[in-house]
C-alpha cells in the first residue's frame, strides 16, 4: 500500500480528526504523566516511553476545545521528535485512495501550520492533522 | 451599463454581489468547525464535491442584530432558523456566506463610490451603494472580505 494511504481516525470535542498512520508509534492509556515546569500549560507533562522521556500535548487546549484532556494517548513521530497526543478516543483506521483536499485560503492564519489537508469520510469532514505542525 | 447582483438581507440591511459564475443557494446547514480558524469562519461545508469555507458575514461586517435599547434583555441563542447560505466565488476561490434571507436578482447600474457615511460598516469592504426602488443597497467588496486582517 501506497504511503499515505492509511489514515487514524480520532475524535476530540465530538469532531473527527485524522492523522497518517505511518507517524503512529502507539496507541495507549495516559498514566503516570511527570509535570515538567519547563513545559508550556498546553502540555499535560512528560511520559517516559521507551526509555526515552516524551512531552504530552493537550490537543484540545491547543485547540481551545471545551472538556477535560483526552483519555487516549497516541505516541507519534513528528518533526520534532517523538510527541504524545491525548486524545478523546480513536475511531478507526481508515484506507483511502482519495487524495486531501488542502484547506481552502482564507480560514486559519497562514502562519499557523495545524492542518494538512481535509478528508470527505462518511458525509463528513475530517480534519488532516499536520503532526509537524502542531508545535509550531 | 448594468450587471447582475444578487441582494440578500443581513441584520436589516441589504446588500448586494455582483454574479460571476456559478452560484448557489442553500438552506443554512451546519458547517465542520475548524479550531484556531479566524473567529468569523463558521466551518467548512462539502456541496458536490467542493469545499467551501463558509464564512459569518454579519461578524466580518460587525453588523449584529438590531436589539431593544434601555434595557439588557437575556443573552439570546444565535437563531439560524430562515439562514441562508450563499455559495459563491472570487477569482476562482469557492466560499459561502451566512445571510438572513436572500432577497432577489436583478439587474443594477454600477455602484456610486462609497458615500461618507456606511452607517457602522467599514467601508473598506464596500465597493459602493446602489439604489433600488429608493433602498440603499451596499455592494460588497470579497475580495477585500476574504483577505483576513
Amino acid at each position: 500500500m501506497d504511503e499515505g494511504t492509511r489514515f487514524l481516525i480520532l475524535s476530540l470535542g465530538g469532531e473527527t480528526y485524522a492523522l497518517p498512520i505511518t507517524r503512529l508509534l502507539e496507541i495507549t492509556v495516559p498514566r503516570n504523566i511527570q509535570k515538567d515546569a519547563k513545559l508550556t500549560e498546553l502540555f499535560e507533562g512528560k511520559i517516559e516511553y521507551r526509555g526515552a522521556l516524551i512531552p504530552v500535548l493537550n490537543i484540545k487546549k491547543l485547540f481551545k476545545l471545551p472538556g477535560t484532556p483526552g483519555s487516549t494517548l497516541l505516541v507519534i513521530k513528528s518533526g520534532k521528535g517523538m510527541l504524545g497526543l491525548l486524545v478523546d478516543a480513536v475511531t478507526e483506521i481508515l484506507d483511502s485512495v482519495q487524495k486531501p483536499a488542502p484547506m481552502p485560503p482564507g480560514v486559519v492564519n497562514p502562519s499557523y501550520h495545524y492542518y494538512s489537508g481535509v478528508l470527505r469520510h462518511k458525509d463528513n469532514l475530517v480534519l488532516l492533522l499536520n503532526e509537524d505542525g502542531l508545535l509550531s | 451599463m448594468t450587471s447582475s447582483y444578487l441582494i440578500f438581507l443581513l441584520s436589516g440591511r441589504l446588500f448586494g454581489v455582483r454574479l460571476i459564475g456559478a452560484i448557489e443557494i442553500l438552506p443554512w446547514r451546519r458547517s465542520r468547525p475548524v479550531p484556531l480558524s479566524y473567529s468569523y469562519v463558521e466551518g467548512l461545508i462539502d456541496y458536490r464535491g467542493t469545499i467551501y469555507p463558509v464564512f459569518n458575514l454579519a461578524q466580518r461586517l460587525g453588523v449584529s442584530k438590531l436589539e431593544p435599547i434601555g434595557f439588557i434583555a437575556e443573552p439570546k441563542e444565535r437563531t439560524t432558523a430562515g439562514q441562508s447560505i450563499i455559495l459563491l466565488e472570487e477569482n476562482g476561490v469557492p466560499f459561502g456566506i451566512i445571510v438572513d434571507s436572500v432577497a432577489k436578482m436583478t439587474k443594477l447600474e454600477e455602484p456610486a463610490s462609497v458615500p461618507a457615511k456606511t452607517t457602522g460598516i467599514d467601508p473598506h469592504y464596500v465597493k459602493g451603494t446602489v439604489y433600488d426602488d429608493d433602498q440603499e443597497i451596499m455592494i460588497l467588496d470579497f475580495e477585500r472580505l476574504l483577505h483576513a486582517g
